[in-house]
C-alpha cells in the first residue's frame, strides 16, 4: 500500500511534468510568433519569460519524476486514502460533472432559471447519483429551484433569465 | 476652531456615514445571510467557506457597495468560525484552520462536554477576531502611509515577495508551488494588453480579448473540484460518520473565560501576526497557539484528552487570523490565502482597490469594512450559539447532495457576471483542468493569488521599467525594493536547500534500502 503510494507520487509527477512541458513549449512558441515585442519591456516579455519559466520548472518535475529519489516508504492513514474507483470511472464523472454544469448553463436562457433549475436537480439526482426516492427527488428539485429563485431573485435582486422558449418565471 | 478641530468633525462625519450604511436593513440583512452561509460551508467537512466565497461574489454584483461589504466579510468570518462545529462533533475539522481544534474539541465530545465546547469555540473565536480587528485599525493606516511612498520598482518588489512567499512558504513542494504560481499570472496575461493595446493569445477570438475572468477562474478552480470529488466519492461509496443527536451550544462561565483570557489574549495577537504574513494563514497559527497552549500549561499532561485550553488556543489564533490578513490586503492589496484573494476581487468590482490609496480614495467605506466585521462577529456567535441543531442535522446530508446544489451555484453564479452561456462553459472547462491539477498534487492557492496579482506584477515591472528608460537597476535602487527582492530571495533560497537537502536524505535512503535487499536476493 505504501510501496504503491510512492509509485503514484512518481507517476503524478511525470504526467504532470509531460503534460506541462508540453504546454509551456507551445505557450512560449506561440507567444514569440504571434505577440509583437514593443518597446522595451513590451507586451510580449512578460509571457514569454513566463512561458521560459514554466518550461524549466515542468522539465524539472518531469526530471524529478524520471529519475528523482521519492524517499522511504511511507505508510498511508486510511482517512488520507484515495477512494477506491477505477481511472475511467474518474474521467467519466469529469465528463458527467462539466455536462451537467454546461446544460444547466444552456437551458437557463432557453426555459428560465426556476425550470432548469428543477430539471437539472431532478435528472442528476435520478441519472448519475441513482436516487430512487421520489419524496425526495421532488423536494430536492423544487425546493432548491424555489429557494434560488427567493434569495438570488428576489432578496439580492439578481438577474433570473426568464426564457425564450418557455417564459414560466 | 483649528485644523485638527475640523479634521476630527470630518473623521466623525465619515464615521457617521459610514455607521448609517453599515447598520441599514439591507446591509445587516447581507451580514446576516454571509454569515450564516460561512458557518454553512465552514461546518461541513470538505465544503470550505473559500466554494461560499466564490459562490458568493457574483451574488453581490446586483447589491450596493456597504451590503456588498457586508455579504463577504460575513461569509469569510462565518466560514472560519463555522469549521469549529464538525471539529468538535465528528473530529473532522470543517475548514483547515480547525485541524488543531479536532485534538481537545472532539475529546471533549466524547467526554459528553460537546455543548459548552462548541459555546466556548464560539466565544474564543468571536475575541481573537475582536482583537485582531482592534491591531489591524491601529496599524493598517500607519502601513499604507508607508506604501504610499513606493513608487513602480517598490511595488514590483512588494509583489514579487507576496507570491514567493506563497508559492514558497505555504506549499508542500517547492516546485509545484512556483509551477502553480506561474499558471496563474500567466494565464491573466491572455487578452488585450491594458498597456500597448496590442492582443495576446485572443486566437482572433472576441470572446479573449476581456482575457480570463477572474470570478469565472475562482468558482472554477475551487467549486468544481469539490462537486467531482463528492460525486467520486458517491460512487467509492464512502460514508460520513453520523453526527451526534442533540447536542446545543452551552456558554462558558465567566470564571472559565477568566481562567483562559490571558492564554485567548495571547493566542489572538499570534494568530493576528501569523495572518499579517502572506502565504501562512489559519492552520499555521491555530497549531502554533495550541503547541504555546500546551507548553504554558500547568498541566499539559491533560492536552488531547479534553483540555478545554486545546480548544481556546486555536479558535481564538484561527479567527485573529482574519484581521492579521487584511492588514497587508487593505494597506497593500496583498491577499495572504485563497478566501482574502477572493475577498479582493470582490472588493474591486465595487470599486475599491485595496492598496495605500483606498484610505485617500474611500475613507468612508474603510469604517463600513470595520464595522461590517464587528457586526459579522455578533451574527456569527448568535447564529452558532441558537442554530447548533440545524447545523447537526445538515452534517447528516451526503455530501453528493449538497454537490446538485452547489452545481446549480456554479453555474448561475457563473452566467450572471456577464449573462453570458461562455461563462459556464468556461466554468466547466476550468474547473475540469483544476481537478486535473489537483489530481497531480499541483497547489490551487498559487494559481489563484498569481491570478489577483499577476497583472499588478506585469504593470508595475512595466511601468519601472519605462520610467528608468530600460535601466534593470531601479528594482535595487531604493531601500524598499532592495529589501523586498531581497527577502524573496531569502525564501526561495532556504525553500531550495531544503529541497535539496530532502532529496539528498531521500536518496541517501533509498540506496539502503535497496542495499538491505539485494543480499538477500
Amino acid at each position: 500500500m505504501a510501496r504503491f503510494a510512492k509509485n503514484a507520487e512518481r507517476r503524478q509527477d511525470v504526467i504532470a511534468g509531460s503534460v506541462l512541458l508540453l504546454f509551456a513549449i507551445v505557450w512560449t512558441v506561440t507567444v514569440w510568433l504571434t505577440v509583437p515585442p514593443g518597446y522595451g519591456a513590451g507586451p510580449r516579455a512578460f509571457p514569454f519569460w513566463l512561458g521560459v519559466g514554466l518550461t524549466v520548472l515542468s522539465a524539472l518535475l518531469l526530471l524529478k519524476g524520471l529519475i528523482g529519489p521519492y524517499g522511504p516508504v511511507e505508510a498511508v492513514a486510511e482517512e488520507d486514502a484515495e477512494p477506491a474507483v477505477s481511472p475511467l470511472l474518474r474521467l467519466k464523472l469529469v465528463v458527467l460533472v462539466c455536462a451537467i454544469i454546461v446544460a444547466f448553463g444552456w437551458l437557463m436562457p432557453k426555459i428560465g432559471f426556476m425550470p432548469a433549475t428543477a430539471l437539472t436537480v431532478a435528472v442528476t439526482l435520478v441519472g448519475p447519483l441513482g436516487e430512487r426516492r421520489p419524496v425526495l427527488v421532488i423536494g430536492m428539485a423544487l425546493g432548491i429551484a424555489l429557494g434560488a429563485w427567493l434569495a438570488f431573485g428576489k432578496v439580492l435582486g439578481a438577474y433570473m433569465p426568464t426564457g425564450s422558449w418557455l417564459s414560466i418565471f | 476652531l483649528g485644523p485638527g478641530r475640523h479634521q476630527q468633525d470630518g473623521l466623525m462625519e465619515l464615521f457617521y456615514t459610514a455607521a448609517q450604511a453599515a447598520f441599514s436593513p439591507a446591509t445587516l440583512f447581507a451580514i446576516a445571510a454571509g454569515s450564516l452561509l460561512g458557518v454553512l460551508f465552514g461546518a461541513v467537512p470538505g465544503l470550505t467557506f473559500t466554494v461560499a466565497m466564490a459562490l458568493v461574489v457574483p451574488m453581490s454584483f446586483s447589491l450596493d457597495t456597504a451590503p456588498a461589504i457586508g455579504l463577504l466579510l460575513g461569509t469569510y468570518i462565518g466560514g472560519m468560525t463555522g469549521g469549529s462545529v464538525s471539529a468538535i462533533l465528528l473530529g473532522i475539522p470543517g475548514t483547515p484552520s480547525a485541524a488543531a481544534t479536532v485534538l481537545d474539541g472532539y475529546q471533549l465530545t466524547r467526554r459528553g462536554k460537546a455543548s459548552l465546547a462548541l459555546g466556548t469555540a464560539v466565544i474564543a473565536s468571536a475575541f481573537g477576531g475582536i482583537v485582531s480587528l482592534i491591531v489591524m485599525v491601529a496599524s493598517v493606516d500607519t502601513v499604507a502611509k508607508l506604501a504610499l511612498r513606493f513608487g513602480p520598482a517598490e511595488t514590483f518588489a512588494l509583489l514579487v515577495f507576496g507570491l514567493s512567499t506563497i508559492c514558497g512558504l505555504a506549499q508542500k513542494s517547492l516546485l509545484k508551488g512556483f509551477i502553480a504560481g506561474i499558471l496563474g499570472v500567466l494565464v491573466m496575461t491572455i487578452g488585450i494588453d491594458e498597456m500597448e493595446g496590442v492582443l495576446r493569445l485572443t486566437f482572433g477570438t472576441v470572446v479573449l480579448q476581456q482575457g480570463v475572468s477572474l470570478l469565472v477562474a475562482m468558482i472554477a478552480l475551487f467549486a468544481v473540484p469539490h462537486v467531482i470529488d463528492a460525486f467520486v466519492k458517491h460512487y467509492a461509496e464512502e460514508r460520513r460518520p453520523e453526527a451526534i443527536a442533540d447536542v446545543r451550544a452551552e456558554l462558558p462561565t465567566l470564571s472559565d473565560l477568566g481562567k483562559n483570557f490571558w492564554l485567548m489574549l495571547r493566542c489572538s495577537l499570534l494568530g493576528t501576526g501569523i495572518g499579517a504574513i502572506p502565504g501562512t494563514g489559519g492552520p499555521i497559527a491555530a497549531f502554533l497557539a495550541y503547541a504555546h497552549a500546551r507548553k504554558s500549561s500547568k498541566t499539559p499532561e491533560r492536552f488531547g484528552r479534553g483540555e478545554m485550553a486545546g480548544v481556546v488556543a486555536p479558535e481564538a489564533a484561527n479567527n485573529a487570523v482574519t484581521g492579521g490578513a487584511m492588514i497587508p490586503l487593505l494597506s497593500l492589496g496583498i491577499p495572504g490565502d485563497p478566501a482574502t484573494a477572493i475577498l479582493l476581487s470582490g472588493l474591486l468590482i465595487h470599486g475599491l482597490i485595496p492598496g495605500p490609496m483606498l484610505f485617500i480614495n474611500n475613507p468612508g467605506e474603510i469604517y463600513e469594512i470595520y464595522l461590517a466585521i464587528i457586526i459579522s462577529y455578533v451574527a456569527v456567535v448568535a447564529i452558532q450559539l441558537f442554530g447548533i441543531r440545524f447545523f447537526v442535522q445538515l452534517l447528516r446530508v451526503p455530501a453528493h447532495l449538497l454537490a446538485v446544489g452547489i452545481i446549480i451555484m456554479c453555474a448561475y453564479g457563473a452566467f450572471t457576471i456577464r449573462n453570458s452561456v461562455f461563462d459556464v462553459v468556461s466554468v466547466a472547462v476550468l474547473g475540469a483542468m483544476a481537478y486535473g491539477l489537483t489530481r497531480v498534487n499541483i497547489p490551487l492557492t498559487p494559481i489563484i493569488l498569481g491570478l489577483v496579482l499577476g497583472p499588478s506584477i506585469e504593470r508595475e515591472f512595466r511601468t519601472a521599467l519605462i520610467l528608468s528608460e530600460g535601466e534593470p537597476s531601479i528594482f535595487v535602487g531604493s531601500v524598499p525594493a532592495a529589501v523586498f527582492l531581497g527577502l524573496a530571495l531569502v525564501v526561495v533560497s532556504t525553500q531550495v536547500v531544503r529541497t535539496v537537502r530532502a532529496t539528498l536524505i531521500a536518496r541517501k535512503m533509498e540506496d539502503k534500502a535497496r542495499a538491505s535487499v539485494t543480499p538477500s536476493e
